[in-house]
Order: C-alpha cells, then structure tokens, then sequence
C-alpha cells in the first residue's frame, strides 16, 4: 500500500485552490467559473482514482489512514481515513458540488468570493466526512457553517438576513451540545485527552454520562439533519438561499446530520443509542406526518420542496433508529438518493422561479407550455421523490420499511403503528408534490409577468439535470451498486448491538 | 421448446427501447423527433407484436405444461435480506399477456389516428407504451415487491396519460385524483406485502402459496393479524379495479384521450387489481372472512357502478361506470371463489369494453368537428343521436360491443356473465339476486347509451347548447324525454338558450380548419353550419374496431362448457379455458363447482337474458327513435293515466336520476370529508408549526434582542448615565437598609 496522502490531498485541494481565485487575473466571470469547473471535476476525478485503487471494498475497517500530530498539548491529530459508511457520502459531495458549481454559472455578482466559498464548503464537507478525529470533526462542521452564511447573507433573497442569522444561530446552538460532548468525551476517562475515534469506540461510559453525551451530540445533528422541533431554520433558508447553495444544503449538508448520528451516536455510543432508538423511530414517524402536511400548507414552492425534504428526512431517522442491519443500510441509501433528489428539486425550483419570477403557487400556472423540458424533468424528479419504483427513492423507502418490520428490538403492536404512520405519509407525499406541480404547470393561465424570461432550459441546465438522473435510475433498478459500499461495515458496525 | 421459456423476461422489456429512443429524442432533439412523428409510431406496434407473438407462443405451450419461474437477478442487500426479480409464467399470466398485448396492439393503431392531429403525438406513444411495458411486467411478476413496482409504475403512467391533455384544469385534478386515490391502494398493498413478509418471511408467489396450503388443514390461519394483511393488500387491488369506496377515479380518468379510457378500463389499469385478486387468490382463499368481504365490495361496486351509470350525459363517463360494474361482476366471481369465471369474464368483458370505447373514441371524434373539442360537448350524448346513418361502421361495431355487454347469447360477455349469475345464486340468494338485477340494469343503461348516441335524429342542429349544470329540466328531458309536469321540449331549449354558458356566449361561427388544439376551451361551434355532418372515421380507427369486433364475436368460446351429458363422469367440461387452466385451478384446489349440466345452463340464461331484454325493452321505451317514442307515449300514458302514483314515480325517477347524476354524492361526501379534512390538518400543522416552533424561536430571539439593545443603552460608555444608575441603586440600598 503506498503512502501517498489521498485524503489529505483531497480535503486540502479545493480550499487551497479557491484562495487562489483571487490571484486570477481580473478578467470577468469566466475565467473564475472555468477555473473553479474544473478544480471541482479535478477533485471529483481524483477522489474516483483514488477510490477505485487504493481502496479495498470487502474491507470492513478504515481504510487510506492518515495520522499526523498537529497539537500535541491535547493530542490533535490530522486523523484522516475512510471506511464505507462515509465513501458513498464524500462521492456524493464530490458529484453534487461539481454540480452546483455548474449551476451557479449565471452568479456574477462578487463572482470569486462566491466561488471560493463554494469551495472552502467542498473542502469542509470531504474533511467532515473523511475525519477520524473528534476535534477534527468538530472543527470541519464549524468550517462548514461559515461559507453557509455567507453564501446565504449575500447571494440569498429578499429575506436573506433574517434566515442567514437564523441558520447560523441554530446551527452554532447545536454546536454548543456538540463541543460539550466532544469535550465530555475527550476527556473522560483516561488522565490523558484522547480524540481518536478508533480509541473511543471502545471505551464505555456510565449510563448517565452516556446518555448526556448522546443527548448532546442529538441535538447538534437534530439541528441539521433537521428533526423536528428544530427544523424551523431549514424552510427559510432554502426559502432564501440561491438555488446552487440549495443544492449544497439539501443534498450534503444535511446529510452531515444522519453521517454524524451513525458515526458518533450509533457507533460511540451504543447503549445510549440502544435506548434512545425507540424515540427516534417515533419521531421520525411524526416527522414523516408532520412535515408532508406542513408542506401542503405552503405557498411558496421553494419552502414545499424544503418540508418535503423535512419529510424525507424521517426515513434516514427512522432507518438509524431500527438498528437493523436492513434499516440502517436504508438510511444510508436515502442519504444518497435524497442527495440527489432534493438537490435537484431545488435546483428546478430555483431556475423555474428565476425565470418567472414568482414564488407564490397560486400566482403560478400553465408553465408547462413556454418550459417543457423543466415541466418533464420536474415531474420525473417529483415522481423520484414521491418514491416511485425504479427510482432511488423508493428502494430506500422500502429497505427502511423492511428494516423496520424486521427489527427485534420492538414490539409487534409498535412496530404496526409506527409502519402504518410512515404509509400513511406515503399518501401525503404525492398530494403535496403533485399539486405543487399541476398548480405551476398545468392549465392555461397567461398571466402578466412583465419582461418574463420565459425561456425553456439550456443545454447546462439540461446536462445537470440529466447527470443526476442516470444515477437517480441507477440505484432505482440496481441498487446493490450503492449498497455494496456500506454492507459490510454496517455489519460490523451492528454486531456491537447484538452480540452472538 | 423449452427454450421459449427461457426468453420470457424478453416480453415486457420489448418495448422499451422505442420508448427510450423517443423519451431522450423528445428532450434532446425534439424538433428532429417531432419530424419524424408517425415513423416513430410503427417500430412500437412492431415491438409490442412480438410480444404478442411470444406470449401467444407461451400460452400455446402452457395449455400442456405447467407454470415456470425463474429467477434472474437480485438485489442483496445482506445475507438475510434480498430481492428478486424473475418471471413467473402460467395460465393466468399468459391469458393476460394476450390480453394486454392484442388490447394494447389495437389501442395503439387506433391511437395513431386518433391523435394524429395533436401536437404530444410522440409524448402520447411514449407513454402509451410505456403504460404496456409495465402492465407486462406487472403480469409476469413472480414476486409481491416486483408486482408493487410494476403496480406504481402502472399508476404513474396512468397519471401521465389521464393528464395528458395538461392545460386542461379538469384534466389536471383528474389526474392528481386518480394519483392519489390508487396511492392510498398502494398504502394498503405496500402493508400488505410488508406483513405478509412478516408473516412468512417470504415475498416470492410460491413460497407464500406453499404456507398457504399449509394454512388450510389448519383450519385456516384465523389471526387477526393475517386477515388485516389480507385486507390491506385487497385495498390495493380495490383502489386499481376501482371497487366501491376507492371507484371515484375512474369516471374522473375520462378526461384522457380516449385510446387511454380504453386501455385503461379494458386490458391495463383496472384489470391489475383483479390480476392482483386471481394471483393472491391461493392465499385469500384460507380466509374465509376475507373471501367474503370481497364479494360484498364485489356487490356492491356492481349495483353501485350500474346504479351511476344510468344517466350521465358524458358517453365516456356512463362507460366508465358500466367498467366499474362490470368489475364488480369479477370480483364478486373471484370472492365466491369461481377462478374461473372471473377470468373469463376478464378477458371477454376486455375485448367488448375496448370495442365500445374505441368506437365512442370514433364517435367523438366524428362528432368534434361540429360541436367543438371541449369533452363537455364532443363527449356529450345530449348532442348525438342518429349517428347511424353517418358513421354506419362505427355503429354497428358499437352495437355489437352493447349487445355483448348486455348479456345477448352468442356475444362474448353472455358465457361468462353468465357464469357468473349461475355461481352467485349457487353462493348466496342474496348476490345473485342483486348481481341478476344489475344484468338488467346493464341492459338497460348500455342501450340507453346506444339508443341516446345512434338512434333518432342528430340534436346538434336542433339547439345551441349551453353547457350549464344548472340547467336540471334538461337533464330531466334526457333522463327520460318524457317532460314531467307539462313541461314542453320547447321550453327547456328556450331556458338553457337563455342560461348562463359557462364557455363563450358568442354565436359560433364557422371554423374550417378544425385542428385539434391542445386546450381549446373556447370552441365555438355549430348551429349555423346545417349542412355539417358527422364523418366515418379513418381507417386506422376502423381496423382495430373490425378486429375487436372479431375478438367479441368469439372470444365467448374459449369458455364455452361443451357439455357431454352423461356420458363422461365428472369430465364434463372440455372447454379450453378451463383446460388452460386446469392447473391453476387444481392449485387453488378449487372444487369444479362450475360443473353445470345443461338444464340449469339453459334455465340461468334463459333468466338472464330475459333480464337483459327486458332491460333493453325498457331503454327502448325510455329513449327510443323519436318515431317509436311518439308511439309508445300514448301507451306509457295510457300505462300512468289514471295512476295515482305517478307522481311518486315522477319523484323517485328524479331521485334516482339526481342521485346517479351527482355520482352518488359520493364524491362530493369525499371532497367534504377527506379533502377538507386532510386541509384542517394542513392548517393545523401550519399553524402549529408557524405559531408554536417558529413562535417560540421568535419568542426566544426578540427579548434577547430586546435584552441586548437594553444592554447596549446601558453600556453606552456615559459616565453620567453610570453616576445616575450608582446614585439610584446606593439610594434604594439606603432607603431600604435605613428604614
């Protein structure tokens, strides 16, 4: 095995080389745009080499270590290393930021700042996703808010303001928990401070600290991934965030929620996980619920399409808390598949109000005419959503359905319940998708947008949305594609919960 | 032969290559797609007739073999878990592959004239076909997962193809409807499956079928969890078949083209739940209770769908009922347990059901010109009669396909109707006298929709029709001609001439170039143009009405029991269908209990079709040619003269004819209840989410605001502001120390 710093080469590139953008020559935004393509393609390129050769898939352990001192008052390491819990997610932000950097193509204003923060987040989200360290951890989910915010205070709508400083004061709320369980967990225990997670996996708590420390980090990743009460920042800020953010947002950085819940919650932790999984369940049932019809209530297209992402949400929360082997591989299949599915509503979402320049659904109608190819690739996305067969989004549904049914840790009658709420949502989801898209594109309504831009979508427009719905099919028919990177860690991540 | 076998999986995936062509070429290219139009139409009728060839092959060999599975690929997702996809062949598969596929073939061709006009002519075959591919799937499925996939993908299309025509507001709520109401089937298929697979630990056909057998010298599995299962998956096929309290989406899916309605009511969409039923049936069959329940929805849906049917206005719509009873008939057949009977009544109902809705399509079509494309008018039987004489081929097609549905001897749908009456009074007295009585029904509204549509005069020329939902003495006139009350025809016109038109009120002109445009809502058409008449079709249109007018003529013999008397003991029946399925049937263990010897065969048909005639008897009356009407009005009032009870028959006939006409009111009781309900929910979350998250976020944010502002007044850095707050606080110190 060679030696070579795959992933720290990885997580420095793309920060690295967005701060020199502002080294370019001041030549407007092309340059800019081109150079920052192709870094992300580079990065995206090279994470596929570097996968595809340097790691071994049958292996359940953590693979392409790195480990390098940094501070060594309280033991900081560089820790880097991946295992197949996070390579499905760093590919996944690997392909969704190429895309969203394509997708930000119209963006001049203040161009290079733009596009460096998109790529301190590419950088932030592969170091997030490839830590072996809890401090690291925790400084890559730090590094990840500040470009959020920014991205969203200057390129966001008219409210930009009030969701930027809301966003960044829930997520920095959690963040608190976070740090005090990073902290509590350090700390604990041994008279030196160890961070490492491979150490930590095997160290024990008392009840009572476990279930403190548990609590703690739940709330952090609530706050992102979101779970309800706490989703309140994710509607305003999808509300407001440029479309290319949205993309971002939906599709990796929530997904840093239900990432950090398996990898420190369920693997950390798994007393505390074992006891506090029937509640997750529960919520993820309500949230289900509870979403899907908040949804239906929006007006603004844009917030339907964040509730319904809420929604979805659900399925990772219930698939983690069944600890099953089955559910757990579903959540993990719907982080992806909602990776892309969300990302590209929202990307739909922001170019079809771009052009119209309307957000409210009922002003909207008859769209379909001047814009079909956004009016198809709306509707297939929807119907992705809604979890049609032969798309992502339905094996995922389903393996979380089966793990659910499968799972001993509870009860027949519970167990009944709580699938009966999650179908239940599975009727709600078409009615809020469904009207959403017959009030914007169906019927004749000619309304008076004066100088509308009713122009169907280009060739980029049309090569992004295509670029994510090959995978989006691939995993519908084949999902053993996607599956295979996860199983065998799953496997050896569940056999702490029941020991044979 | 074996080897034929082998290549099974071929059938539904035939056509998808046409349709991935067309789909990218439509997104792509679609200026050099759209040029090429009607090329594209003719690879897709090639592709789905191999598939025809194959499963004719496949059947042929199945009548002497035994049903196939095999597995092909997977998903793994542990070693505990996987799924798999492969092909289950047998009987019953194989009849519905002919079904599909010849249905389908037809559909296709006719659709090609029918929309050749329209400007989504490639979208419509994308879908269309694509509406095929997953039907086959669904067909050929050997697992529940695989038939749950097929099954969405089927509802999907059907959205697509219900909503095709997009500007139109209808259209557009139809398809959402129909969405939604086979969702919620879906909803109990979905736990359906999921519990069988907790129950059995299996999702594959033969597995379950195996525990099932086991079931039944156990006396059945009477737990409740089972029959729930049970129950839930029946919700899935009541949803698709459009069974009583999920059938509001069928009449609403008319707002699709037509070859849709055809595809839809005849071999595709609705045929999937009774698919679901026959397949299951092993399963269901140790359930007792389940059994039962069927046949009550079976029941009901039956009288209902009849019930509603009898005075619509819309042709497409009053079909679309008599679907709906008609699939009450099978499922009623499938709940008694006659298998057999349900099938045939599958495949012949499907033929006559294509016919008739491939020759109302002709109608229509025929009829657009004059009266203008909106369905509120093109569709509307009001505005027909006497097409005989214009669209000769048509008519009589569509009679024949009317005689069939009725139940008149040696048309396809008498044998299995039949069938079906004569084990439903074996079954219960009750059934079969509400499943006889529907066959009169039948009779009656079938030829009410044949007589309205080709007999008498053309009405168009005689009024300007305004298409008001108030206008309720016009519909009293259609409802039986007969004006109640004094009330003259006259009249009527001159009220619904002056009334409110919901469409433009200008006097309509001429308009020589009639292209179908997407959404024209304001058509303007007809009462000046005197010398406009309808036309005969195209021939694309003919064809597949001549060749389904074969398929109803005969299809009835397949299932003809040619009855040996006495001469073979228990070997009685040699009919092919049964010998199609024999073993099926001996796999459901199904007793012959169709063994009907010929008395009792002539006897239940002699009452059956004297049922169906007098039902045509009495629509004759009703809505006969306008000469027999005058005729026959002196007797129906020498019949009411003197009668005391007309009145009371007057109000009864309204009440019925309110009651059939507003759907039952069952679909305004949703729009009520569920609508409205799952929008106070809507409202209540909003409002929980809007007052108490965001309120308590907001509550929590604007005091620390407000803390901070106060903070940053009083940390302002003024030293007199200091001295006064010193000052202040050293004084109340002193004022309370002190005192």
């Amino acid at each position: 095995m060679s030696y070579f710093p795959w992933l720290t080469i990885l997580v420095v590139l793309p920060i690295f080389a967005g701060s020199l953008i502002f080294f370019l020559p001041h030549k407007g935004n092309k340059v800019v745009r081109w150079y920052t393509i192709s870094i992300c393609l580079l990065e995206f390129l090279l994470m596929t080499y570097a996968f595809c050769y340097h790691f071994q898939l049958e292996d359940p352990l953590i693979q392409l270590k790195e480990d390098y001192k940094w501070i060594d008052v309280f033991d900081f390491h560089w820790r880097l290393g991946i295992d197949g819990l996070s390579l499905g997610s760093i590919l996944l932000t690997g392909f969704i930021t190429t895309l969203a950097t394509l997708a930000a193509w119209p963006i001049t204003r203040n161009s290079r700042l733009f596009y460096f923060l998109m790529l301190a987040m590419y950088s932030g989200q592969i170091g997030l996703f490839s830590s072996r360290d809890l401090l690291l951890f925790f400084i890559m989910w730090e590094l990840e808010l500040i470009p959020v915010y920014l991205l969203l205070s200057m390129w966001g709508g008219k409210r930009r303001l009030y969701s930027a400083t809301k966003f960044i004061l829930y997520t920095a709320g959690g963040s608190i928990f976070f740090l005090i369980g990073v902290l509590g967990m350090g700390l604990y225990g041994s008279n030196e401070p160890g961070l490492d997670l491979e150490r930590l996996i095997n160290q024990s708590y008392p009840a009572t600290l476990e279930i403190l420390l548990y609590f703690g980090f739940l709330i952090a990743y609530a706050v992102k991934l979101p779970i309800i009460p706490l989703h309140t920042w994710l509607p305003d800020t999808h509300g407001e965030a440029h479309y290319s953010t949205c993309m971002l947002l939906a599709g990796i950085l929530l997904k840093m929620g239900a990432y950090g819940l398996i990898r420190i919650n369920m693997e950390l932790l798994p007393h505390a996980h074992y006891l506090f999984s029937p509640w997750l369940v529960i919520i993820g049932a309500i949230q289900i619920i509870y979403a899907a019809s908040t949804s239906l209530g929006q007006r603004n297209f844009k917030k339907r399409i964040a509730y319904s992402s809420v929604s979805h949400m659900g399925f990772i929360i219930i698939g983690i808390g069944s600890i099953t082997n089955i559910g757990l591989n579903g959540a993990i299949l719907q982080i992806l598949s909602h990776g892309f599915i969300g990302a590209t509503l929202f990307f739909l979402a922001g170019t079809a109000s771009d052009r119209m320049r309307l957000v409210y659904l009922e002003e909207l109608g008859g769209i379909s005419i001047p814009m079909p190819k956004i009016f198809t690739m709306f509707s297939s996305f929807s119907m992705a959503s809604l979890a049609l067969p032969g798309m992502s989004g339905f094996v995922a549904e389903l393996v979380v359905f089966f793990g659910l049914i499968t799972s001993p840790k509870f009860l027949l009658m519970p167990k009944t319940l709580i699938t009966f709420v999650m179908a239940i949502g599975m009727i709600l989801t078409p009615i809020y998708l469904l009207s959403m898209l017959r009030q914007m594109f169906y019927g004749y309504k000619l309304f008076n947008v004066p100088n509308a831009n009713f122009v169907d979508s280009g060739p980029r427009e049309l090569f992004i949305l295509i670029c994510i719905f090959l995978p989006v099919i691939g995993i519908g028919i084949y999902p053993d594609f996607v599956l295979s990177l996860s199983v065998d860690r799953v496997e050896a991540l569940l056999s702490n919960y029941y020991p044979k | 032969m074996e080897h034929t076998y082998q290549y099974a999986w071929v059938i539904p995936l035939l056509p998808l290559p046409v349709i991935m062509s067309m789909g990218f070429g439509l997104i792509l290219i679609p200026t050099a797609t759209k040029n090429l139009r009607r090329i594209w139409a003719f690879p897709s009728v090639l592709l789905l007739s191999i598939a025809m060839v194959f499963s004719v092959q496949l059947s042929i060999q199945q009548i002497n073999g035994s049903s196939i599975y095999q597995y092909l690929w997977s998903w793994t997702v542990n070693n505990d878990f996987s799924l798999e996809f492969g092909y289950l062949i047998d009987p019953l598969t194989s009849i519905m592959l002919i079904l599909i596929t010849t249905v389908g073939i037809l559909v296709l061709i006719y659709s090609d004239g029918y929309m050749s006009h329209d400007e989504g002519y490639l979208r419509f075959f994308v879908y269309i076909s694509f509406f095929n591919t997953s039907m086959l799937g669904l067909v050929t499925s050997s697992n529940l997962i695989q038939i749950y996939f097929f099954w969405e993908l089927v509802g999907m299309c059907s959205y697509l193809l219900i909503g095709f025509w997009f500007t139109r507001p209808i259209a557009a709520s139809a398809c959402q409807k129909a969405f939604v109401t086979n969702r919620v089937g879906d909803f109990g298929l979905l736990l359906g499956i999921l519990g069988f697979f907790w129950i059995t630990g299996s999702l594959e056909f033969r597995d379950l079928f195996k525990i099932a057998n086991n079931w039944i010298p156990n006396n059945g599995v009477n737990s409740l969890l089972t029959t729930l299962c049970a129950f839930l998956l029946f919700l899935g096929a009541v949803a698709k078949s459009a069974q009583f309290p999920l059938h509001v989406w069928l009449p609403d899916a008319m707002e699709g083209p037509t070859p849709i309605s055809a595809l839809i009511q005849a071999a595709t969409m609705v045929a999937a739940g009774i698919f679901l039923l026959a397949r299951l049936l092993p399963l269901f069959i140790s359930l007792p209770l389940i059994m039962s329940f069927i046949s009550l929805v079976g029941t009901i849906t039956l009288f209902l769908g009849a019930t509603l049917a009898l005075a619509q206005r819309d042709i497409k719509r009053s079909l679309a009922y008599s679907t709906m009873s008609q699939l009450g008939y099978m499922m009623l057949a499938l709940g008694i347990g006659s298998y057999q009977a349900a099938l045939f009544h599958l495949i012949t109902h499907a033929y006559s059901k294509a016919l008739l809705f491939l020759g109302s399509g002709s109608v229509i079509h025929s009829m657009e010109p004059l009266v203008g494309y909106s369905p509120d008018k093109s569709q509307n039987m009001v505005l027909m009669g006497g097409l005989r004489k214009y669209i000769p081929i048509t008519r009589t097609t569509f009679l024949w396909g009317t005689l069939s549905l009725c139940g008149i001897p040696p048309l396809a749908c008498f044998w299995s109707k039949d069938e079906i009456l004569s084990n439903s009074w074996l079954y219960s007295p009750f059934f079969g006298i509400i499943a006889s009585f529907t066959a009169g029904l039948t009779a009656f509204y079938m030829f009410r929709i044949y007589l309205l549509t080709f007999d008498g005069y053309l009405r168009v020329h005689f009024q300007n029709y305004s298409s008001t939902k108030e206008s309720s003495l016009y519909s009293i006139s259609l409802w039986g001609k007969r004006i109640p009350k004094g009330v003259n025809r006259d009249f009527v016109l001159s009220t619904t001439k002056s009334g409110v038109s919901f469409f433009s009120q200008n006097i309509p002109k001429i308009q020589g170039n009639t292209r179908n445009r997407i959404g024209s809502f304001t058509t303007s058409f007809g009462a000046k143009n005197t010398f406009a008449y309808p036309h005969e079709t195209g021939n694309t249109m003919l064809f597949p009405l001549l060749i389904l007018l074969l398929f109803t003529l005969f299809i009835g013999f397949i299932g003809i029991s040619f009855d040996n008397g006495g001469i073979g003991n228990g070997i009685a029946e040699l009919t092919i269908l049964s010998k199609w399925l024999t073993p099926s049937i001996n796999f459901t263990q199904e007793s012959s209990n169709s063994f009907v010897n010929s008395y009792e065969f002539i006897t239940n048909a002699i009452s059956s079709v004297t049922l169906a005639i007098f039902g045509l008897f009495i629509a004759y009356i009703f809505y006969g040619s306008a000469y027999s009407f005058f005729q026959n009005l002196d007797l129906i009032n020498s019949f009411y003269k003197g009668n005391p009870k007309k009145e009371f028959l007057d109000q009864v006939k309204k009440n019925i004819y309110s009651w059939s006409y507003n759907r039952g009111y069952i679909d305004i009781f949703y729009t009520r209840v569920f609508t409205l309900g799952i929008r106070g929910l809507t409202e209540l979350t909003e409002f929980f989410d809007k007052g108490v998250i965001y309120g308590i976020t907001n509550g929590v944010g604007l005091p620390s605001f407000c803390i901070g502002e106060e903070i940053k007044y009083v940390g302002g850095g003024r030293i007199s502001s200091y001295l006064f707050f010193f000052l202040c606080y050293v004084s109340l110190f002193l004022f309370f120390f002190l005192s």
